[in-house]
Protein backbone atom coordinates (compact mmCIF):
# COMPACT_ATOMS: atom_id res chain seq x y z
CA UNK A 1 0.00 0.00 0.00
CA UNK A 2 1.66 2.97 -1.32
CA UNK A 3 -0.76 5.81 -0.21
CA UNK A 4 1.05 4.80 3.12
CA UNK A 5 4.13 6.26 1.79
CA UNK A 6 2.59 9.40 1.49
CA UNK A 7 1.33 9.63 5.49
CA UNK A 8 3.80 12.38 6.16
CA UNK A 9 2.17 14.34 3.39
CA UNK A 10 -1.36 14.01 4.04
CA UNK A 11 -4.07 15.11 6.58
CA UNK A 12 -5.72 12.29 9.50
CA UNK A 13 -8.56 14.72 9.03
CA UNK A 14 -9.92 17.79 7.22
CA UNK A 15 -9.09 21.05 9.49
CA UNK A 16 -9.68 24.06 8.61
CA UNK A 17 -6.25 25.96 8.84
CA UNK A 18 -3.57 25.19 6.14
CA UNK A 19 -0.43 22.85 7.57
CA UNK A 20 1.73 22.96 4.76
CA UNK A 21 1.41 19.94 2.83
CA UNK A 22 1.46 19.21 -0.18
CA UNK A 23 1.04 16.38 -2.97
CA UNK A 24 1.55 16.99 -6.40
CA UNK A 25 0.39 14.83 -9.14
CA UNK A 26 2.42 15.23 -12.61
CA UNK A 27 -0.23 14.35 -15.05
CA UNK A 28 -0.11 13.47 -18.99
CA UNK A 29 -3.02 14.47 -20.88
CA UNK A 30 -3.60 13.11 -24.55
CA UNK A 31 -5.90 13.83 -26.65
CA UNK A 32 -8.06 11.11 -28.76
CA UNK A 33 -10.00 12.90 -30.90
CA UNK A 34 -10.74 16.46 -32.15
CA UNK A 35 -10.75 18.50 -29.24
CA UNK A 36 -11.47 22.15 -29.01
CA UNK A 37 -9.95 24.39 -26.22
CA UNK A 38 -10.99 28.11 -26.88
CA UNK A 39 -11.93 31.41 -25.09
CA UNK A 40 -13.36 33.65 -27.23
CA UNK A 41 -16.50 31.75 -28.81
CA UNK A 42 -17.15 29.40 -31.40
CA UNK A 43 -14.87 30.43 -35.14
CA UNK A 44 -11.87 31.89 -32.90
CA UNK A 45 -8.91 30.44 -32.74
CA UNK A 46 -7.46 27.72 -30.63
CA UNK A 47 -6.15 29.11 -26.87
CA UNK A 48 -2.63 29.09 -27.72
CA UNK A 49 0.35 31.08 -26.28
CA UNK A 50 3.92 32.21 -27.27
CA UNK A 51 6.53 30.90 -24.99
CA UNK A 52 10.16 30.26 -24.82
CA UNK A 53 10.54 26.61 -26.49
CA UNK A 54 12.41 24.91 -23.88
CA UNK A 55 14.76 25.79 -20.77
CA UNK A 56 18.39 25.29 -22.08
CA UNK A 57 20.89 26.51 -24.60
CA UNK A 58 19.06 27.05 -28.07
CA UNK A 59 15.43 26.20 -26.88
CA UNK A 60 15.99 29.03 -24.52
CA UNK A 61 16.08 31.41 -27.12
CA UNK A 62 13.14 29.89 -29.52
CA UNK A 63 10.03 31.35 -29.17
CA UNK A 64 7.20 28.77 -29.98
CA UNK A 65 3.56 29.00 -29.73
CA UNK A 66 1.97 26.02 -27.57
CA UNK A 67 -1.79 25.08 -27.42
CA UNK A 68 -3.11 25.75 -23.68
CA UNK A 69 -5.70 24.06 -21.70
CA UNK A 70 -6.80 27.02 -19.15
CA UNK A 71 -7.13 25.50 -15.50
CA UNK A 72 -10.55 26.04 -15.42
CA UNK A 73 -11.27 23.82 -18.62
CA UNK A 74 -9.72 20.84 -16.40
CA UNK A 75 -11.20 21.70 -12.77
CA UNK A 76 -15.13 21.64 -14.39
CA UNK A 77 -15.64 18.40 -15.83
CA UNK A 78 -13.29 16.55 -13.30
CA UNK A 79 -15.21 18.07 -10.33
CA UNK A 80 -18.29 17.53 -12.35
CA UNK A 81 -17.45 13.71 -12.99
CA UNK A 82 -17.03 13.60 -8.96
CA UNK A 83 -20.15 15.09 -8.75
CA UNK A 84 -22.42 12.37 -10.50
CA UNK A 85 -21.34 9.60 -7.97
CA UNK A 86 -22.20 11.90 -5.34
CA UNK A 87 -25.64 12.48 -6.26
CA UNK A 88 -25.83 8.71 -7.64
CA UNK A 89 -24.85 7.71 -4.18
CA UNK A 90 -27.11 10.42 -2.63
CA UNK A 91 -24.37 12.24 -0.82
CA UNK A 92 -25.51 16.09 -2.50
CA UNK A 93 -27.24 18.00 0.35
CA UNK A 94 -29.61 20.32 0.35
CA UNK A 95 -29.22 23.90 0.45
CA UNK A 96 -30.65 25.18 3.98
CA UNK A 97 -31.52 28.49 2.46
CA UNK A 98 -34.22 27.91 -0.30
CA UNK A 99 -34.35 23.89 0.07
CA UNK A 100 -32.48 23.24 -3.37
CA UNK A 101 -30.24 19.97 -4.15
CA UNK A 102 -26.43 21.08 -4.13
CA UNK A 103 -25.64 22.29 -7.67
CA UNK A 104 -23.08 24.42 -9.55
CA UNK A 105 -23.34 27.61 -10.31
CA UNK A 106 -26.88 28.26 -8.90
CA UNK A 107 -26.06 29.83 -5.94
CA UNK A 108 -26.83 27.02 -3.87
CA UNK A 109 -23.85 25.27 -2.45
CA UNK A 110 -24.97 22.94 0.07
CA UNK A 111 -21.36 23.60 1.42
CA UNK A 112 -21.82 20.07 3.07
CA UNK A 113 -20.83 17.55 0.36
CA UNK A 114 -17.63 15.98 -0.57
CA UNK A 115 -16.68 18.63 -3.37
CA UNK A 116 -17.89 21.83 -1.49
CA UNK A 117 -15.35 20.38 1.18
CA UNK A 118 -12.68 19.72 -1.71
CA UNK A 119 -12.75 22.21 -4.61
CA UNK A 120 -14.71 24.95 -3.11
CA UNK A 121 -17.56 27.02 -3.23
CA UNK A 122 -18.16 30.81 -3.29
CA UNK A 123 -21.70 32.32 -3.44
CA UNK A 124 -23.90 32.89 -1.03
CA UNK A 125 -23.77 34.74 2.08
CA UNK A 126 -22.85 32.20 4.39
CA UNK A 127 -19.35 31.98 3.75
CA UNK A 128 -16.83 30.12 1.50
CA UNK A 129 -14.69 27.24 1.54
CA UNK A 130 -10.96 27.51 -0.46
CA UNK A 131 -10.70 24.97 -3.09
CA UNK A 132 -7.63 22.58 -1.65
CA UNK A 133 -7.03 21.32 -5.76
CA UNK A 134 -5.08 23.23 -7.40
CA UNK A 135 -4.57 23.73 -11.35
CA UNK A 136 -2.34 25.15 -13.91
CA UNK A 137 -2.73 26.01 -17.16
CA UNK A 138 -1.10 22.98 -19.36
CA UNK A 139 1.01 23.26 -22.44
CA UNK A 140 1.17 21.37 -25.53
CA UNK A 141 4.36 19.57 -25.84
CA UNK A 142 4.54 20.83 -30.05
CA UNK A 143 3.80 23.69 -31.45
CA UNK A 144 0.60 24.90 -32.33
CA UNK A 145 0.99 25.26 -35.93
CA UNK A 146 1.79 20.79 -35.86
CA UNK A 147 -0.82 19.97 -33.93
CA UNK A 148 -3.93 21.84 -35.06
CA UNK A 149 -6.43 21.74 -37.90
CA UNK A 150 -8.83 23.20 -40.11
CA UNK A 151 -12.68 21.60 -40.16
CA UNK A 152 -15.03 22.77 -42.36
CA UNK A 153 -18.82 22.28 -41.01
CA UNK A 154 -22.05 21.76 -42.56
CA UNK A 155 -25.59 20.88 -41.35
CA UNK A 156 -27.42 19.51 -43.75
CA UNK A 157 -31.56 19.32 -44.00
CA UNK A 158 -33.57 16.25 -42.98
CA UNK A 159 -33.14 15.69 -46.58
CA UNK A 160 -29.73 15.30 -46.82
CA UNK A 161 -29.01 18.43 -48.70
CA UNK A 162 -28.11 21.90 -48.37
CA UNK A 163 -31.52 22.99 -49.84
CA UNK A 164 -34.64 22.55 -47.28
CA UNK A 165 -38.19 22.43 -49.07
CA UNK A 166 -38.63 25.75 -49.96
CA UNK A 167 -35.34 25.72 -51.39
CA UNK A 168 -33.42 28.22 -48.99
CA UNK A 169 -30.17 27.61 -48.58
CA UNK A 170 -28.84 26.73 -45.59
CA UNK A 171 -26.60 29.11 -43.72
CA UNK A 172 -24.94 26.32 -41.28
CA UNK A 173 -21.44 26.00 -42.91
CA UNK A 174 -18.52 27.69 -41.36
CA UNK A 175 -15.10 26.31 -40.74
CA UNK A 176 -13.28 25.63 -37.17
CA UNK A 177 -9.82 25.37 -35.53
CA UNK A 178 -9.53 21.63 -33.51
CA UNK A 179 -6.49 20.20 -31.74
CA UNK A 180 -5.67 16.94 -33.48
CA UNK A 181 -5.87 13.96 -31.97
CA UNK A 182 -2.58 12.44 -29.88
CA UNK A 183 -1.52 15.77 -28.66
CA UNK A 184 0.12 15.46 -25.75
CA UNK A 185 -0.35 18.16 -22.53
CA UNK A 186 1.87 18.11 -19.54
CA UNK A 187 0.40 19.32 -16.33
CA UNK A 188 0.89 19.35 -12.66
CA UNK A 189 -1.90 19.77 -10.26
CA UNK A 190 -1.51 20.23 -6.56
CA UNK A 191 -3.03 19.20 -3.67
CA UNK A 192 -3.52 20.91 -0.13
CA UNK A 193 -4.12 19.35 3.01
CA UNK A 194 -5.60 16.32 1.50
CA UNK A 195 -6.88 13.51 3.86
CA UNK A 196 -6.05 10.09 2.26
CA UNK A 197 -9.65 9.45 0.76
CA UNK A 198 -9.63 12.42 -0.22
CA UNK A 199 -6.53 11.84 -2.36
CA UNK A 200 -8.27 8.74 -4.01
CA UNK A 201 -11.20 10.80 -4.76
CA UNK A 202 -9.25 13.16 -6.82
CA UNK A 203 -6.90 11.16 -8.74
CA UNK A 204 -10.56 9.24 -9.36
CA UNK A 205 -11.58 11.99 -10.97
CA UNK A 206 -9.03 13.01 -12.81
CA UNK A 207 -8.43 9.15 -14.46
CA UNK A 208 -11.80 8.58 -15.10
CA UNK A 209 -12.82 11.70 -16.50
CA UNK A 210 -12.74 11.18 -20.33
CA UNK A 211 -13.92 14.80 -22.11
CA UNK A 212 -12.85 17.92 -22.04
CA UNK A 213 -13.29 21.40 -23.63
CA UNK A 214 -15.82 22.14 -26.20
CA UNK A 215 -18.91 20.15 -28.08
CA UNK A 216 -17.58 17.50 -25.21
CA UNK A 217 -20.69 15.27 -26.41
CA UNK A 218 -19.13 14.91 -30.37
CA UNK A 219 -15.90 15.65 -29.65
CA UNK A 220 -12.90 16.17 -26.59
CA UNK A 221 -12.13 12.97 -25.73
CA UNK A 222 -8.89 13.36 -23.49
CA UNK A 223 -6.88 9.84 -21.44
CA UNK A 224 -5.34 11.32 -18.32
CA UNK A 225 -2.09 9.31 -16.98
CA UNK A 226 -0.44 10.01 -13.93
CA UNK A 227 3.19 10.07 -14.72
CA UNK A 228 4.73 11.37 -10.64
CA UNK A 229 3.33 11.46 -7.45
CA UNK A 230 5.40 13.81 -5.12
CA UNK A 231 5.07 15.34 -1.23
CA UNK A 232 6.46 18.22 -0.22
CA UNK A 233 6.58 21.06 1.86
CA UNK A 234 6.06 23.62 -0.60
CA UNK A 235 5.33 23.57 -4.36
CA UNK A 236 7.15 21.88 -7.18
CA UNK A 237 8.10 23.73 -10.44
CA UNK A 238 5.06 24.96 -13.03
CA UNK A 239 3.45 23.25 -15.93
CA UNK A 240 5.09 25.37 -18.36
CA UNK A 241 8.44 24.82 -16.99
CA UNK A 242 7.49 20.69 -16.68
CA UNK A 243 7.20 20.70 -20.92
CA UNK A 244 9.97 23.00 -21.34
CA UNK A 245 12.13 20.51 -19.15
CA UNK A 246 10.60 17.59 -21.19
CA UNK A 247 11.28 19.36 -24.58
CA UNK A 248 14.67 19.89 -23.43
CA UNK A 249 15.47 16.55 -23.18
CA UNK A 250 13.70 14.89 -25.94
CA UNK A 251 15.91 17.31 -28.02
CA UNK A 252 16.39 16.45 -32.04
CA UNK A 253 13.66 18.10 -34.48
CA UNK A 254 9.95 16.49 -33.31
CA UNK A 255 7.29 16.37 -35.48
CA UNK A 256 3.63 15.26 -34.54
CA UNK A 257 2.43 12.30 -33.49
CA UNK A 258 4.88 12.17 -31.00
CA UNK A 259 5.26 8.97 -29.25
CA UNK A 260 3.94 8.27 -26.44
CA UNK A 261 6.47 6.36 -24.61
CA UNK A 262 9.21 8.46 -25.61
CA UNK A 263 7.99 11.33 -23.82
CA UNK A 264 6.83 9.77 -20.70
CA UNK A 265 10.66 8.76 -20.81
CA UNK A 266 11.66 12.13 -21.27
CA UNK A 267 9.26 14.04 -18.78
CA UNK A 268 10.36 10.91 -15.82
CA UNK A 269 14.38 12.29 -16.58
CA UNK A 270 12.60 15.82 -16.00
CA UNK A 271 11.08 15.36 -13.35
CA UNK A 272 13.85 12.31 -11.49
CA UNK A 273 16.01 15.82 -10.35
CA UNK A 274 12.47 17.47 -8.79
CA UNK A 275 13.13 14.88 -5.76
CA UNK A 276 16.54 16.45 -4.74
CA UNK A 277 14.49 19.94 -4.50
CA UNK A 278 13.99 21.86 -1.73
CA UNK A 279 11.54 20.99 0.61
CA UNK A 280 10.38 17.46 -0.95
CA UNK A 281 10.17 14.79 0.98
CA UNK A 282 8.59 11.76 -0.58
CA UNK A 283 8.69 10.36 -4.33
CA UNK A 284 6.87 7.78 -5.56
CA UNK A 285 8.12 5.08 -7.31
CA UNK A 286 7.29 3.37 -10.78
CA UNK A 287 6.10 0.62 -9.23
CA UNK A 288 4.57 2.65 -6.04
CA UNK A 289 2.82 4.55 -8.54
CA UNK A 290 1.45 1.19 -10.01
CA UNK A 291 0.17 0.48 -6.56
CA UNK A 292 -1.68 3.84 -5.54
CA UNK A 293 -3.80 3.88 -8.92
CA UNK A 294 -4.65 0.20 -8.47
CA UNK A 295 -5.78 1.40 -4.65
CA UNK A 296 -7.98 4.57 -6.37
CA UNK A 297 -9.45 1.94 -8.77
CA UNK A 298 -10.20 -0.21 -6.10
CA UNK A 299 -11.87 2.11 -4.04
CA UNK A 300 -13.63 3.37 -7.14
CA UNK A 301 -14.51 -0.07 -7.88
CA UNK A 302 -18.76 -1.17 -8.31
CA UNK A 303 -18.18 -3.28 -5.19
CA UNK A 304 -16.29 -0.45 -3.33
CA UNK A 305 -17.49 2.89 -4.18
CA UNK A 306 -20.67 3.18 -1.98
CA UNK A 307 -18.97 2.56 0.97
CA UNK A 308 -15.88 4.54 -0.17
CA UNK A 309 -17.57 7.62 -0.89
CA UNK A 310 -19.93 7.09 2.30
CA UNK A 311 -16.80 7.11 4.12
CA UNK A 312 -15.61 10.07 2.84
CA UNK A 313 -18.48 12.29 3.31
CA UNK A 314 -18.95 10.68 7.19
CA UNK A 315 -15.38 11.98 7.70
CA UNK A 316 -16.94 16.26 7.39
CA UNK A 317 -19.80 14.88 9.68
CA UNK A 318 -18.31 17.00 12.54
CA UNK A 319 -17.44 19.60 11.01
CA UNK A 320 -21.40 19.84 9.53
CA UNK A 321 -22.54 19.42 13.10
CA UNK A 322 -20.08 22.79 14.35
CA UNK A 323 -22.23 24.95 11.14
CA UNK A 324 -25.41 23.33 12.43
CA UNK A 325 -24.96 24.65 16.11
CA UNK A 326 -23.76 28.27 14.85
CA UNK A 327 -27.16 28.27 13.54
CA UNK A 328 -29.32 26.71 16.15
CA UNK A 329 -27.33 29.28 18.84
CA UNK A 330 -28.46 32.10 16.42
CA UNK A 331 -32.20 30.71 16.22
CA UNK A 332 -32.10 30.82 19.81
CA UNK A 333 -31.73 34.54 20.36
CA UNK A 334 -28.70 36.57 22.21
CA UNK A 335 -29.26 34.84 25.84
CA UNK A 336 -26.96 32.38 24.42
CA UNK A 337 -23.30 33.93 24.77
CA UNK A 338 -24.45 34.59 28.70
CA UNK A 339 -25.36 31.22 28.96
CA UNK A 340 -21.34 29.94 27.85
CA UNK A 341 -19.67 32.65 30.50
CA UNK A 342 -21.61 31.45 33.06
CA UNK B 1 12.65 57.15 15.53
CA UNK B 2 16.01 56.38 14.77
CA UNK B 3 16.16 52.59 15.01
CA UNK B 4 15.57 50.63 11.80
CA UNK B 5 13.28 47.22 12.94
CA UNK B 6 15.03 45.37 9.60
CA UNK B 7 18.43 45.52 9.31
CA UNK B 8 18.16 43.77 5.72
CA UNK B 9 15.89 43.76 2.95
CA UNK B 10 15.67 41.30 -0.13
CA UNK B 11 15.00 42.93 -3.22
CA UNK B 12 12.87 39.67 -4.98
CA UNK B 13 11.37 39.39 -8.35
CA UNK B 14 7.84 37.63 -9.29
CA UNK B 15 7.61 36.10 -12.43
CA UNK B 16 4.36 35.14 -13.44
CA UNK B 17 3.93 31.50 -14.76
CA UNK B 18 0.04 32.14 -15.32
CA UNK B 19 -2.02 34.38 -16.18
CA UNK B 20 -2.92 36.22 -12.61
CA UNK B 21 -6.56 38.09 -11.75
CA UNK B 22 -7.48 40.22 -8.92
CA UNK B 23 -10.87 41.69 -9.59
CA UNK B 24 -9.62 45.38 -9.39
CA UNK B 25 -12.38 47.35 -10.67
CA UNK B 26 -15.43 45.75 -11.73
CA UNK B 27 -17.45 47.54 -15.05
CA UNK B 28 -20.74 46.21 -16.06
CA UNK B 29 -19.41 42.80 -16.77
CA UNK B 30 -15.75 43.28 -17.11
CA UNK B 31 -13.39 42.58 -14.54
CA UNK B 32 -10.33 44.21 -14.31
CA UNK B 33 -6.86 43.64 -12.46
CA UNK B 34 -4.42 46.74 -12.55
CA UNK B 35 -0.97 46.58 -12.85
CA UNK B 36 0.01 45.80 -9.60
CA UNK B 37 -0.07 43.18 -6.85
CA UNK B 38 -0.96 44.49 -3.31
CA UNK B 39 1.17 44.11 -0.14
CA UNK B 40 -1.48 42.35 1.62
CA UNK B 41 -2.15 39.53 -1.01
CA UNK B 42 1.30 38.63 -0.73
CA UNK B 43 1.79 38.45 2.53
CA UNK B 44 -1.35 35.97 2.49
CA UNK B 45 0.25 34.06 -0.67
CA UNK B 46 3.80 34.00 1.33
CA UNK B 47 2.32 31.82 3.82
CA UNK B 48 3.47 34.30 6.71
CA UNK B 49 -0.61 34.67 7.86
CA UNK B 50 -2.65 31.55 7.78
CA UNK B 51 -5.59 32.13 6.09
CA UNK B 52 -8.50 29.32 6.93
CA UNK B 53 -9.90 27.65 4.06
CA UNK B 54 -13.31 27.74 4.57
CA UNK B 55 -14.64 31.08 6.57
CA UNK B 56 -17.97 30.86 8.52
CA UNK B 57 -19.93 33.17 10.64
CA UNK B 58 -18.59 36.39 11.43
CA UNK B 59 -15.87 35.91 9.49
CA UNK B 60 -17.57 36.42 6.67
CA UNK B 61 -18.55 39.77 7.49
CA UNK B 62 -15.33 41.68 6.68
CA UNK B 63 -11.65 40.86 6.57
CA UNK B 64 -9.31 40.68 9.21
CA UNK B 65 -6.39 42.41 8.03
CA UNK B 66 -5.55 44.04 10.72
CA UNK B 67 -5.80 41.36 13.36
CA UNK B 68 -3.51 39.20 10.89
CA UNK B 69 -0.87 41.38 9.92
CA UNK B 70 -0.25 43.55 12.64
CA UNK B 71 1.00 40.78 15.09
CA UNK B 72 4.00 39.87 12.20
CA UNK B 73 4.06 43.90 11.33
CA UNK B 74 7.67 43.50 13.90
CA UNK B 75 9.21 40.90 12.02
CA UNK B 76 7.90 41.38 8.23
CA UNK B 77 7.32 43.76 6.20
CA UNK B 78 7.11 43.62 2.31
CA UNK B 79 6.21 46.40 -0.31
CA UNK B 80 3.41 46.62 -2.89
CA UNK B 81 5.43 44.70 -6.11
CA UNK B 82 5.45 47.17 -9.17
CA UNK B 83 6.05 46.08 -12.64
CA UNK B 84 9.19 45.96 -14.26
CA UNK B 85 8.35 46.96 -18.04
CA UNK B 86 5.26 47.88 -19.39
CA UNK B 87 2.39 45.69 -18.39
CA UNK B 88 0.80 43.69 -20.76
CA UNK B 89 -2.41 42.49 -20.16
CA UNK B 90 -4.81 39.92 -21.72
CA UNK B 91 -8.59 39.57 -21.98
CA UNK B 92 -10.47 36.29 -21.33
CA UNK B 93 -14.09 35.41 -21.82
CA UNK B 94 -15.99 33.55 -18.63
CA UNK B 95 -18.80 31.64 -18.54
CA UNK B 96 -20.44 29.15 -16.25
CA UNK B 97 -22.29 25.69 -16.92
CA UNK B 98 -24.51 23.55 -14.79
CA UNK B 99 -23.78 19.94 -13.90
CA UNK B 100 -27.67 19.13 -15.57
CA UNK B 101 -28.44 18.04 -18.97
CA UNK B 102 -30.81 21.25 -19.75
CA UNK B 103 -29.93 24.65 -18.79
CA UNK B 104 -30.79 28.13 -20.28
CA UNK B 105 -28.88 31.08 -19.96
CA UNK B 106 -31.29 33.53 -18.32
CA UNK B 107 -31.01 37.16 -16.26
CA UNK B 108 -27.00 36.23 -15.57
CA UNK B 109 -28.07 32.73 -14.43
CA UNK B 110 -27.91 29.28 -15.71
CA UNK B 111 -31.34 28.35 -14.67
CA UNK B 112 -31.53 24.26 -14.45
CA UNK B 113 -35.32 23.64 -13.95
CA UNK B 114 -36.98 23.02 -16.40
CA UNK B 115 -40.44 22.54 -15.15
CA UNK B 116 -40.16 26.73 -14.67
CA UNK B 117 -40.18 27.78 -18.22
CA UNK B 118 -43.89 27.43 -18.86
CA UNK B 119 -43.69 29.60 -16.10
CA UNK B 120 -41.41 31.68 -17.10
CA UNK B 121 -43.12 32.69 -20.62
CA UNK B 122 -46.01 33.65 -19.12
CA UNK B 123 -44.03 36.60 -17.48
CA UNK B 124 -44.13 35.07 -14.40
CA UNK B 125 -40.46 34.89 -12.34
CA UNK B 126 -40.14 31.55 -10.59
CA UNK B 127 -37.05 31.71 -8.29
CA UNK B 128 -34.96 29.55 -10.88
CA UNK B 129 -34.93 32.63 -13.57
CA UNK B 130 -34.31 35.23 -11.34
CA UNK B 131 -30.96 37.50 -11.55
CA UNK B 132 -28.26 35.92 -10.20
CA UNK B 133 -25.84 37.89 -7.53
CA UNK B 134 -22.77 36.61 -8.86
CA UNK B 135 -21.14 36.44 -12.13
CA UNK B 136 -22.15 33.97 -14.27
CA UNK B 137 -20.63 35.22 -17.90
CA UNK B 138 -17.91 38.01 -18.57
CA UNK B 139 -14.63 39.24 -19.27
CA UNK B 140 -11.48 39.34 -17.08
CA UNK B 141 -8.79 41.37 -17.78
CA UNK B 142 -5.78 39.75 -16.31
CA UNK B 143 -2.30 40.15 -16.29
CA UNK B 144 -0.45 38.24 -19.01
CA UNK B 145 1.37 35.34 -18.42
CA UNK B 146 5.37 36.02 -18.02
CA UNK B 147 5.07 40.07 -16.63
CA UNK B 148 7.27 40.41 -13.87
CA UNK B 149 7.27 42.68 -11.06
CA UNK B 150 9.37 43.61 -8.47
CA UNK B 151 9.41 43.93 -4.09
CA UNK B 152 11.42 44.55 -1.30
CA UNK B 153 11.01 42.05 1.30
CA UNK B 154 12.11 43.21 5.00
CA UNK B 155 12.58 40.85 7.83
CA UNK B 156 14.45 37.50 7.97
CA UNK B 157 11.57 35.02 6.57
CA UNK B 158 12.87 32.13 4.41
CA UNK B 159 10.67 33.09 1.18
CA UNK B 160 8.86 29.52 -1.30
CA UNK B 161 10.14 29.13 -4.54
CA UNK B 162 6.54 29.61 -5.89
CA UNK B 163 3.24 31.43 -4.73
CA UNK B 164 -0.08 31.17 -5.76
CA UNK B 165 -1.91 34.67 -6.44
CA UNK B 166 -5.05 35.80 -7.02
CA UNK B 167 -8.73 34.58 -7.35
CA UNK B 168 -7.87 31.68 -9.64
CA UNK B 169 -4.57 30.74 -7.56
CA UNK B 170 -2.50 31.35 -10.41
CA UNK B 171 1.71 29.88 -10.06
CA UNK B 172 3.94 32.92 -9.69
CA UNK B 173 7.84 32.15 -9.46
CA UNK B 174 9.88 34.06 -6.78
CA UNK B 175 13.18 34.79 -7.49
CA UNK B 176 15.56 36.60 -4.66
CA UNK B 177 18.02 39.26 -6.54
CA UNK B 178 20.15 40.46 -3.89
CA UNK B 179 19.87 41.50 -0.31
CA UNK B 180 21.03 44.98 0.88
CA UNK B 181 21.00 46.64 3.89
CA UNK B 182 18.36 49.42 4.90
CA UNK B 183 19.87 52.86 5.41
CA UNK B 184 18.05 55.48 7.52
CA UNK B 185 18.43 58.37 5.88
CA UNK B 186 17.20 61.66 8.03
CA UNK B 187 14.41 64.18 7.70
CA UNK B 188 14.24 65.94 4.42
CA UNK B 189 12.18 65.49 1.20
CA UNK B 190 12.33 63.01 -1.37
CA UNK B 191 11.36 61.08 -3.89
CA UNK B 192 9.81 57.73 -3.95
CA UNK B 193 10.14 55.01 -6.96
CA UNK B 194 8.33 52.40 -5.49
CA UNK B 195 4.66 51.57 -4.97
CA UNK B 196 3.63 51.92 -1.66
CA UNK B 197 0.70 51.28 0.35
CA UNK B 198 -1.61 54.31 1.83
CA UNK B 199 -2.23 52.28 4.94
CA UNK B 200 0.92 51.35 5.75
CA UNK B 201 2.49 54.73 5.60
CA UNK B 202 3.50 56.25 9.02
CA UNK B 203 1.18 59.13 10.66
CA UNK B 204 3.27 61.59 10.90
CA UNK B 205 4.36 61.41 7.20
CA UNK B 206 3.97 64.39 5.18
CA UNK B 207 3.13 63.67 1.67
CA UNK B 208 3.19 66.76 -0.68
CA UNK B 209 2.25 64.75 -4.42
CA UNK B 210 1.67 61.18 -5.53
CA UNK B 211 -0.42 59.03 -7.76
CA UNK B 212 -2.91 56.73 -6.54
CA UNK B 213 -4.18 53.43 -8.08
CA UNK B 214 -7.45 53.26 -6.21
CA UNK B 215 -8.02 49.71 -5.67
CA UNK B 216 -9.37 47.07 -3.05
CA UNK B 217 -8.76 46.81 0.27
CA UNK B 218 -6.66 49.81 0.21
CA UNK B 219 -5.16 52.26 -2.31
CA UNK B 220 -1.38 51.67 -3.75
CA UNK B 221 0.30 55.37 -4.38
CA UNK B 222 3.04 55.74 -6.67
CA UNK B 223 5.88 58.63 -7.26
CA UNK B 224 5.60 59.92 -3.77
CA UNK B 225 7.22 62.93 -3.04
CA UNK B 226 7.42 63.23 0.92
CA UNK B 227 8.94 65.15 3.79
CA UNK B 228 10.04 63.08 6.63
CA UNK B 229 12.75 60.18 7.46
CA UNK B 230 13.44 57.52 4.79
CA UNK B 231 15.12 54.34 4.30
CA UNK B 232 17.63 53.75 1.74
CA UNK B 233 17.93 49.95 -0.05
CA UNK B 234 20.76 50.29 -2.65
CA UNK B 235 18.63 52.97 -5.30
CA UNK B 236 15.32 52.90 -3.74
CA UNK B 237 14.11 55.54 -1.33
CA UNK B 238 11.12 54.81 0.37
CA UNK B 239 9.78 56.55 3.56
CA UNK B 240 10.64 55.50 6.65
CA UNK B 241 8.94 53.30 9.31
CA UNK B 242 6.83 51.38 7.30
CA UNK B 243 4.83 48.70 8.45
CA UNK B 244 1.11 46.83 7.99
CA UNK B 245 -1.47 49.16 8.96
CA UNK B 246 0.65 51.79 10.22
CA UNK B 247 -1.75 54.46 9.50
CA UNK B 248 -4.73 52.51 10.89
CA UNK B 249 -2.96 51.87 13.79
CA UNK B 250 -1.70 54.88 15.27
CA UNK B 251 -5.22 56.28 14.76
CA UNK B 252 -6.57 53.82 17.48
Amino acid sequence: MSIQKLSSVLATTYENFPKGRFITLVVLRTTHSETIFRTEGSGEPMCSEFVQAGLEGENQKTIIQRLVMTKRKQIAPERRYGREHLRAHELLYTNSKDGSLCSLNTNSPCEMCVDCFLYGFAAGGGGAQKSRIWTEDAFSILPASDVVGDRTINAIYENGTMRDEKSNASTALNTSEYIKPGVHFLDVVTLKDVTADELRYVVGNILFTSRYGAVSSRVGRMENQILGVFGSITELPSSLELVQATYDVLGKPLEHPLNSNQLITASQQAIANWRNRRGVSVHLSEAELVNLIADVETHWSEAERDSFLKRLSQSYESFRQVAAEKKKTKSKGKNTPVEVES
Amino acid sequence: MSTIPFQQAKLIELYCLEPVFFASRELSDTYYTEGVIGNYALTYALGLVNSPYRLQGQATGRPTYKEDLQPIARDFYILPASPLDKIAFRFERFNALSDAYWYSMTNNRVATAREDLPLQRQGKKPNSFRPSNFPQTGKLRMIERGNRFQTLVFGNSQLPDYIRLGKFMSKVKVNILNESSVNLLPEGEYQSQHYLNATDLPQQLETLAFDLISIPPAPIIKNLRFRGCAWQIDETIIPADLHFCGRGSSNE
